[in-house]
């Protein structure tokens, strides 16, 4: 069987003849994927993290101030938020990231002994904190990192707490955070008689009402009875708090940045191509090659090239990720699940990329002169 | 097949072509017809207009005045040209211009690949076009690995490839000894005689110019009488 030749082999022969700058392309294309995969990947996850947060203590609604991030509301405002009927629970809290150690920081979260989200806790070990007492309970993955257990010591901003308790949370945001007793986590903070938000549960919605008007009418309830504050159903939290959203920022802006560099990566391998391949189009015209062959040439190998490009990139990025979940610095923020989806998205910015920085080379390569490329030196 | 058909299969109509704003020009008003299965041979001094007038009769170029027609219709622009290109014409350069990252087989299959045929037809019409090129065993082999007689060849078998009517050769011989020359003649004659093939040779040599029954001298871009 003589040897065939197919289009696309075509293409591939066409980007191998020049291995050196077809790799280095490559590795362009898989650091802006890569980049995307692992940063948005990341966020994402983060904010899927503090979706399970809310659903896992049964949250309905978060009560902040505007920015929560900066948010501080008086702790004696959680009777109003209990007074309104359709709240059955309220429960105060303070959230910040603190180093424990040089190499290991964490989520630190202060809630009342008796908050109702404490119950949504597994305790593997020991008991929970009383409050008024420097005591902490650890999250597992927290725990294992600092290889503390139930009965050690751990100092936390120049205090000493004793852990009384491990548990695991079902989340990354939990079981990688120190919860102490509310106003412990006050006193370090600076924040006495203030709290960053308070989480509310809700009574189960009346028969026939759906769960979105429900929450809305209860949102508007706690707004008119305190003035000022933001009453957010807890999926908008999730997506919108301060944390997530910087993440979503941080991502999108830093592999947006990686992925135009891969971009414009192929773009220059590409545009060199056609140029050191003027001839050899030139050859192609004169037999017969239409333009628009010439352009579905140049965007394959370009296409090619993001799509190679676009799956290393997604196994670079699933790497990061792996790494980034096993590094005390970050463990406690970074989920290694990612979507189906997300590295669909990722696939298709791939081959995307390879289109858009293919256009104008393939554009070019079509418009030149057969004769005029036949007699390029 | 020494006997024309009635028609022209390409005449050139008035054929102008200029370049520099029009400061420089190629091509002064060519007329000429060539008839279906006939041989031409083109010849005139360096800078004539020769090869210029070969790209217009295969459509490589456009005239800036005049036309070509093709079996009395003109060849037309853009997407017909290339139409015309690929289905009807067959050309083979001095300088051989195959593609140096193809092997043999793959330089001629090339060819094809712009029309709609499967994968191992064009890889079978491309060796049974080497094999008749004497090539069997080179047809591995890349254009490095190939000596100039074999890589014109190649050359041939690819202009071959989609069937053309007409065979254009701009100096086929140019870069060959005269063994290999008087081989590629040979062959091109053969071809024509085989087929009932339209050729036109572009040519500075003697030899190659009185194997063709006509001549077309071109001088500072006109045709002599």
């Amino acid at each position: 069987m003589p040897a065939q030749l197919s289009f696309t082999g075509f293409a591939w022969k066409n980007l191998w003849r020049r291995r050196l700058r077809t790799l280095l392309t490559l590795g362009g294309i898989t650091m802006g994927i890569g980049a995307f995969v692992a940063l948005v990947g990341f966020s994402r996850a983060f904010e899927r993290e503090w979706m399970r947060l809310y659903s896992n203590a049964g949250t309905d609604i978060a009560v902040v101030e505007t920015n929560f991030l900066n948010t501080s509301l008086d702790q004696s405002l959680d009777a109003k938020i209990r007074a309104v009927p359709d709240v059955e629970r309220s429960a105060p809290m303070i959230f910040n990231l603190i180093d424990l150690t040089p190499d290991v920081n964490a989520l630190v979260y202060g809630w009342p002994a008796g908050s109702y989200e404490l119950d949504a806790l597994k305790y593997l070990s020991g008991r929970r904190f009383q409050d008024g007492k420097p005591e902490a309970i650890l999250g597992n993955l927290l725990a294992d990192d600092l290889k503390k257990k139930a009965g050690d010591s751990l100092p936390i901003q120049g205090t000493v707490f004793t852990v009384v308790g491990i548990f695991h949370g079902g989340t990354a945001l939990e079981d990688g955070a120190v919860i102490m007793p509310l106003d412990q986590m006050q006193a370090i903070s600076s924040m006495e008689g203030k709290v960053t938000a308070f989480h509310v549960k809700l009574r189960p919605a009346p028969s026939g009402e759906s769960y979105d008007d429900y929450v809305k009418q209860a949102e508007k309830q706690i707004e008119a009875a305190i003035p000022g504050v933001h009453a957010d159903p807890a999926a908008d939290r999730a997506a919108n708090n301060g944390l997530v959203s910087l993440a979503h920022a941080v991502a999108w802006g830093t592999s947006s940045i990686a992925l135009l560099i891969g971009i414009l990566g192929i773009a220059n391998t590409m545009a060199m191509s056609v140029f050191e391949r003027t001839r050899e189009i030139g050859i192609l015209r004169a037999l017969g090659w239409k333009g628009g062959h010439v352009i579905l040439l140049i965007l394959t190998e370009a296409t090619a090239l993001g799509v190679v490009g676009g799956l290393f990139g997604i196994v670079a990025g699933w790497v990061a990720l792996r790494v980034l979940a096993a590094l005390p610095q970050t463990a406690s923020v970074v989920s290694t699940s990612v979507s189906p989806i997300h590295l669909l998205e990722a696939l298709l910015i791939a081959i995307a990329s390879g289109v858009t920085a293919g256009a104008y080379p393939a554009w070019r390569g079509a418009h030149l002169s057969p004769v005029e490329a036949l007699r390029y030196e | 097949m020494n006997s024309p058909t009635p028609g022209p299969i390409l005449e050139a109509r008035g054929l102008v072509k200029s370049y520099d704003d029009g400061r420089v020009q190629a091509l002064r008003g060519v007329d000429a017809a060539i008839a279906e299965g006939e041989y031409v041979a083109i010849t005139g001094p360096s800078g004539s207009g020769k090869s210029t007038l070969l790209h217009m009769l295969g459509g490589l170029d456009t005239p800036s005045e005049g036309q070509v027609l093709f079996r009395g219709s003109p060849v037309g622009k853009g997407a017909d040209l290339d139409r015309f290109r690929s289905q009807q014409v067959g050309f083979i350069f001095q300088a051989f211009h195959l593609l140096p990252t193809l092997r043999a087989i793959e330089n001629v299959q090339v060819a094809m690949l712009g029309l709609t045929q499967r994968n191992n037809h064009r890889a079978e019409r491309a060796a049974a076009l080497l094999e008749e090129m004497g090539l069997r065993e080179r047809m591995n082999h890349y254009p490095n690995e190939l000596s100039a007689g074999e890589r014109q060849r190649v050359a041939i078998a690819r202009a071959l490839a989609n069937h053309p009517a007409i065979l254009l050769a701009d100096e086929p011989t140019g870069n060959l000894d005269s063994v290999n020359s008087a081989h590629i003649l040979e062959i091109l004659r053969g071809i024509r005689q085989q087929r009932g093939m339209t050729l036109v040779i572009v040519t500075h040599e003697q030899e190659i110019a009185r194997s063709a029954p006509r001549h077309i001298r071109i001088r500072d871009g006109r045709i002599e009488a």
